[in-house]
């Protein structure tokens, strides 16, 4: 862990079962704030498991178990007395495919504050939403069109609305799932750019198959391989010099 | 030589695209699949046509109601200004319709000549009066319906040519149809009485306001309880229930539920709501309720398929934000999953109101001449009324039965109309 970061998140001993089948082992980690960690792996290795498993969103699915603890900010968030509906709020999400609501770009970004009370219809909700469509950069594109439906931007811009809607909660935390494996390139170099100036603000955990994407967003990276947390280091140490045979062969492309 | 330099021959060449035997037959068991398929549509449009067109042969005659115009005196003292319902109105038609027919005046053709006329005219002349009492020592125009011989005769359904003993009417009455006729006092209007009157055990007055206005409370009755009903179901089953032996078992017998014959729920109703609690016989209420009990699994299965087809993907992002499940499903998964409920429900009122078999088991074919005031009140309703009708013996009921048909068609096409518009309006919006 280089010095400086403090550990904004901290799991430790974190598995996870869907009925009978274990689908992450023993999972002990540290992820500094105000910094992008990214998770790597092959398919099936668990990362996005343990990515649902930081904000709870593992609640949904009936058959899913998790046992450990993760803690953020020293908290532990599966504590009975923490409700899961507070801690999205504060942890927010960006999901693989983008998935705006059917309202308008407005009401997409407005529904979270106006849920969590956060903020009453009116001048403060409309500071809210410009401030947080400036910070996801996607303002001067469609600060004419506010009241027309989030479906219908690109799918470029769709994910970026997802990002500013996940901003207007003010998280902590964000959890991307694979943000621009949907996305062309050049949505996608947008989506990364926004993702570096992101984390002058927020703590930034994102699941990704690239490496490149890796290697250009983020400052430590996670190898995931069935299950189990290989490797957690510097993104630039690991892509160089990977200390475990496995790091090795799956960044260089020989599995995956 | 030129050939082989070029590349195949030529005969190879073209043997790429001949179709051997066996693409052939290929082509060919293609194409007989597409013409079975097609005299199958075929098939089917030509029933349909023969079933609509037969009806519309059949409710032809019921489109006009065959009407007669008398002048009837009203002379000053038969009616008493203060009570004028109490008049002697029979009477005073009589008179009138003697002196067009001065010779008759045997009892036995006097009464073959009033045979012509239905008996509301006398009621329709009180009305006159009682709407305006100044009416009173002066010559009043009434037009009301022929009887059912006289409408008959009128549209040729009774064919004149027949020897006496075949038909319905006598050479007597034959001739006197044909004095007004001459006289132009033989009209045919359209048939409004049809949809406006009550029922009647004559058929140029029995209309459907009755079974519409019983329908209507029926199905009334049987929205508000399975609309709520079956959406808060659905909505439970769907999203909050667990997986577990006990709802698989719930949602198996749903679906058995909408299997059940008809006929089931109309004892069930029979022994439930009208034997245990004592609800009133025939009355709208208890149809809408049995109705309910049929158009819940409907309403339950078409809820279900319409929250299951809104994408997970909006339940995540709901989620994601921080939203409770009541708040995902109610902000977000029932408004869109809204059309195909509303589209769901529609169809299963549209069964519900050609529904026959439970209405009769609790008394909703019951001959009643008066539209309910309210859904307590005894009823019939369009099903039944057809049912009633189709087993009357006048032949006026024939084309009234076909007509009642119709009316029932015309109310279910548009309600799939209806129903089809909302899921072409509202289809997936993500």
């Amino acid at each position: 862990m280089s010095a400086g970061h403090e550990a904004k998140i901290s799991a430790a001993g974190v598995s996870v079962f869907y009925g009978e089948k274990q689908a992450l082992f023993d999972v002990s980690i540290d992820i500094p704030a105000r910094q992008v960690m990214a998770f790597i792996g092959p398919s099936g290795c668990g990362k996005s498991t343990f990515l649902r498993c930081i904000n709870r969103m593992n609640d949904t699915i009936d058959i899913c178990r998790v046992t450990g603890t993760i803690a953020i900010d020293g908290a532990d968030i599966y504590d009975p007395k923490i409700d899961p509906v507070l801690l999205r709020a504060r942890v927010g999400m960006v999901f693989q495919k983008p998935n705006p609501f059917p309202k308008s770009i407005y009401d997409n970004i407005a529904y979270g504050p106006r849920i969590h009370g956060v903020a009453k219809a009116g001048s403060q909700m409309d500071e809210i939403v410009e401030t947080s469509l400036r910070r996801a950069g996607l303002w001067n594109e469609v600060k004419d069109r506010l009241r027309e439906p989030g479906t219908g931007l690109s799918g470029g811009q769709q994910q970026r609305l997802c990002i500013a809607r996940a901003i207007a909660v003010n998280p902590d935390v964000i959890l991307m799932d694979e943000p621009c494996s949907a996305l062309d390139p050049i949505a996608t170099a947008k989506v990364e750019e926004l993702i570096d100036e992101l984390r002058e603000r927020y703590t930034i955990v994102i699941v990704t198959h690239s490496m490149q994407q890796a290697a250009r967003v983020s400052q430590k990276a996670a190898f995931f391989h069935l299950g189990n947390l290989i490797e957690v280091d510097d993104t630039e140490r690991m892509f160089t010099n990977p200390r475990d045979q496995r790091t090795q062969d799956y960044i260089t492309g020989r599995f995956g | 030589m030129s050939d082989t330099t070029h590349g195949p021959d030529r005969k190879e060449r073209n043997a790429w695209f001949e179709a051997d035997a066996r693409l052939k037959r290929r082509h060919l068991a293609d194409k007989r699949l597409r013409a079975y398929g097609i005299a199958a549509i075929v098939f089917a449009l030509g029933m349909l046509a023969t079933l609509v067109g037969t009806i519309l042969i059949t409710a032809a005659p019921a489109v006009t109601q065959t009407m007669v115009t008398f002048e009837v005196e009203v002379p000053e003292g038969s009616v008493d200004p203060a009570n004028p319902s109490g008049g002697s109105y029979q009477t005073m038609l009589n008179a009138s319709i003697a002196r067009i027919f001065p010779d008759v005046d045997t009892p036995r053709e006097l009464r073959e000549l009033r045979q012509l006329f239905s008996n509301g005219g006398q009621y329709q002349l009180r009305d006159k009066i009682l709407a305006d009492p100044s009416l009173i020592g002066k010559t009043v125009s009434i037009s009301f319906p022929m009887s059912d011989i006289g409408d008959q005769l009128h549209k040729g359904v009774i064919d004149r040519n027949l020897p006496p003993d075949f038909r319905r009417v006598n050479d007597t009455q034959i001739a006197w149809y044909d004095v007004l006729v001459e006289r132009g006092q033989i009209s045919s209007p359209l048939n409004w009485g049809l949809l406006f009157n009550a029922d009647s055990r004559f058929p140029e007055l029995a209309g459907l306001r009755g079974a519409l206005v019983g329908s209507f409370f029926a199905l009334l009755v049987c929205f508000l309880v399975s609309f709520p009903v079956g959406i808060a179901a659905a909505v439970y089953l769907e999203e909050f229930a667990p997986k577990n032996r006990l709802t698989d078992l719930i949602e198996v017998n749903i679906n058995n539920l909408a299997a059940v014959p008809s006929i089931v729920f109309g004892l069930l109703g029979l022994a439930v709501f009208l034997n245990f609690f004592g609800m009133p016989r025939s009355a709208p209420i208890v149809g809408g309720l049995v109705l309910s009990l049929m158009t819940l699994p409907t309403i339950i299965i078409a809820t279900r398929a319409a929250l299951k087809a809104v994408p997970p993907s909006i339940r995540e992002a709901a989620i994601g934000v921080g939203a409770s499940k009541m708040q995902t499903v109610g902000h977000h998964v029932l408004p869109l999953a809204m059309p195909g409920i509303l589209t769901g429900t529609i169809i299963g009122l549209a069964q519900a109101l050609g529904e026959t078999a439970p209405l009769l088991l609790i008394g909703m074919n019951a001959f009643i001449t008066a539209a309910p005031d309210s859904m307590f009140n005894p009823s019939t309703a369009l099903p039944t009324q057809i049912y009633i009708w189709a087993d009357s013996p006048e032949r006026g009921f024939t084309s009234r039965t076909s007509a009642a048909i119709i009316v029932l068609l015309g109310f279910l096409v548009c309600m799939n109309a209806i129903a089809i518009y909302m899921r072409k309006r509202f289809e997936r919006r993500w």
